[in-house]
């Protein structure tokens, strides 16, 4: 028999024996909480933990990254409005983590992270403690629900589909299984995760309703005044295209939700509904409210704009849950993964990085067919000491829009993933 | 690369191909720390397979052909005024020199088409990556004169050995080292950061579809059919 078993060795194998042996009912607790060390622990495997365990390996290989994330899989946000609209298979988001061990020598780890103790340089998950030098947070978004209770019940009903997984399954079976009636969609006031999505997805479902012939009317209730970016765009093509079978409504506050009677209820009435896509507000994972980066009251964790370091020295959040210039966004999450990946392995070197500004570009379809484009550049006004936009949208539908959002997402795929 | 460094090479490479045109390589790659790579010396033809001559290439027409590989897109362009050879920096210090201009004028450049950035290429469907001539300003950032990926807005300055102007790629476009011999054109290295490693490892599906093997893609070409790229593409998308 080999000494080596699944991992443990015949030490460690027999120790455990005759811990089950003794205590048996306190398994759970007696197991041996193994310690481990890492130069940089990233928590998190969407785009922004993919991309920064990537990156610092790819420019320093013999750097000791570890990458933590419960899921198994990588499933992406970005596009999975195509896949409820039925315009791209679920596999297509979907990629094996396997590559960032096998070809870039990240260390994965699939476990669920229970904790950070900063002041230990610790992350704690369910097997065990895994000390750092740096720290990368990249954990999300967690649905911002306390003092709304309302769209708790919701949640289990409504899926929101907006962390990637389950919630886009069984919403797209909700959409398969529609054969008629009404369809709510509700959008919370700003930050959430992937401006544009909501307001694509509300297109797409409305582009369904008239492309399947169903007698169907969809109920777009926006508690903004407009929609928030593309607002051209998506206003006239609510208007040229879905006028007939879908009604959007804005500055409108969700105010109920009954789920049992099925209706939603708001500042503008009373909607009733077959389906309902509730996307409630949101925050940074609570997994940061818990480390202590987040102050009373603060949704998003604070940290230096032009290096996403937050007030612990050596300890980064980036992605949706940091409160910076850039959107919340797959697309941002990756370019900020990539600059936190050269701080970090410029720091290592004792080198410095120079000041880098990031830019934004999204798409968005606006029906089976066509799409629209928003490109955002920023520059730092020192005197208001304030990051300033500039927006370039493209608000005309065009099929080579939509052609260009499909490279555009395979194009950060490949670069997440090869 | 410095100053002194920079005029000894232009001076070194210059005299070398007067003398002997196939010393062009081999002094440009001693030459070039590493980021030059010599390929099979490919001739550039047309489609009925006669040389392609200087005359054939109009100016401001993207055209194409692949090179070093039977499956990676090059673009040829005849900017039509003088291209003066540049130093070109990447962002980890390094440098090269490139070449500018071949033909009468010094006019004629060529790059690989496969964006530096996440590598969009041209495929028979598709082009994402496209030349915007003087007169054809980009919709979206109002340039021209460059080379521009539309999945990403990363924009390249063909006057300037491929250089990044603006948008998210990190390295420049490779250049294609072409020399003319007697009126005709010759593909003969790649100079600077290819990214055919990431284009084969990627594309891996697609070319076995378009190529039957990967190894049939990966084949090294000693000819090149030039061509203008809407001939090529079905769909060239400018933004």
């Amino acid at each position: 028999m080999s000494k080596q078993w699944l991992g443990v060795n015949r030490r460690e194998l027999l120790s455990g024996v005759v811990a089950v042996g003794l205590s048996a009912p306190l398994l759970a607790y007696s197991a041996p909480q193994k310690r481990q060390k890492a130069q940089v622990v990233v928590v998190g495997g969407g785009y922004g933990g993919v991309t920064t365990a990537k990156y610092l390996k790819r420019e320093n290989p013999n750097l000791d990254v570890v990458l933590i994330e419960e899921r198994p899989f990588f499933m992406s946000c970005p596009m999975s409005n195509h896949f409820l609209a039925g315009l791209m298979e679920l596999s297509s988001l979907c990629f094996s983590y396997n590559v960032l061990e096998v070809k870039h020598g990240v260390r994965m780890i699939n476990d669920k992270v229970l904790g950070v103790e900063l002041d230990k340089k610790v992350v704690r998950t369910s097997s065990g403690y895994i000390a750092y030098d740096y720290l990368v947070l990249s954990p999300g978004i967690d649905y911002d629900i306390e003092d709304k209770p309302f769209y708790r019940d919701s949640l289990i009903y409504n899926p929101p589909a907006f962390k990637p997984g389950s919630e886009h399954i069984y919403l797209k079976r909700l959409i398969e299984d529609f054969e008629g009636g009404d369809i709510v969609i509700s959008v919370p006031t700003p930050p959430f995760r992937c401006p544009p999505a909501p307001y694509e997805r509300a297109a797409l479902i409305a582009s369904m309703i008239k492309r399947n012939k169903l007698k169907a009317h969809m109920y777009f209730i926006d508690a903004n005044e407009r929609p928030i970016i593309n607002s051209e765009g998506f206003l006239s093509a609510y208007y040229d295209l879905y006028r007939d079978v879908a009604t959007y409504i804005t500055s409108a506050q969700v105010r109920d939700i009954d789920v049992q009677k099925k209706v939603v209820r708001t500042s503008h009435g009373d909607f009733k509904y077959e389906i309902a896509n509730i996307i409630p507000p949101m925050k940074a994972s609570k997994l940061l409210e818990e480390a202590g980066l987040l102050k009373r009251g603060q949704k998003w964790v604070e940290v230096n704009p032009l290096t996403f370091e937050t007030s612990v020295k050596n300890v980064f959040v980036i992605g949706d849950a940091s409160q910076s210039y850039l959107p919340k966004s797959g697309y941002a999450a990756h370019s900020e993964g990539k600059l936190v990946a050269k701080i970090i392995n410029a720091r290592i070197k004792g080198k410095e990085v120079k000041e880098e500004y990031l830019q934004m570009i999204c798409y968005a379809m606006v029906s089976d067919k066509e799409a629209i484009m928003a490109e955002t550049a920023f520059r730092y006004d020192t005197v208001s000491k304030r990051f300033i936009p500039t927006y370039r949208e493209d608000n005309q539908r065009k099929e080579s829009t939509a052609k260009r959002y499909e490279e555009w997402a395979r194009g950060l795929w490949r670069d997440l993933f090869s | 690369m410095d100053r002194r460094g920079f005029i000894k090479t232009c001076g070194t490479v210059a005299v070398a191909s007067f003398i002997d045109p196939s010393l062009f390589s081999q002094v440009l790659a001693q030459q070039q720390d590493g980021m030059f790579q010599a390929y099979k010396k490919a001739l550039l033809v047309k489609s009925d397979g006669t040389p392609l001559k200087e005359e054939d290439i109009k100016p401001q027409v993207n055209y194409i052909f692949f090179y070093p590989h039977n499956a990676t897109p090059c673009y040829l362009i005849n900017l039509g005024e003088t291209v003066p050879p540049a130093e070109i920096k990447l962002k980890d210090g390094k440098s090269y020199r490139w070449m500018g201009g071949v033909g009468a004028k010094k006019s004629i450049v060529s790059y690989s088409a496969i964006c530096a950035h996440q590598w969009s290429y041209p495929t028979p469907q598709y082009s994402f990556i496209n030349y915007y001539p003087p007169d054809k300003p980009s919709e979206t950032t109002k340039k021209a004169g460059i080379i521009q990926c539309c999945a990403h807005l990363a924009l390249y300055d063909p006057k300037q050995g491929g250089s990044v102007i603006d948008g998210p790629a990190d390295f420049p476009l490779a250049s294609i080292v072409l020399q003319e011999e007697g009126g005709r054109f010759f593909a003969t290295g790649v100079l600077g950061k290819d990214q055919f490693q990431q284009f084969f490892d990627n594309f891996r599906t697609e070319l076995r579809q378009q190529y039957g093997s990967t190894a049939k893609a990966r084949e090294l070409v000693d000819k090149c059919i030039v061509m203008e790229v809407d001939k090529y593409v079905q769909a060239v998308v400018r933004c």
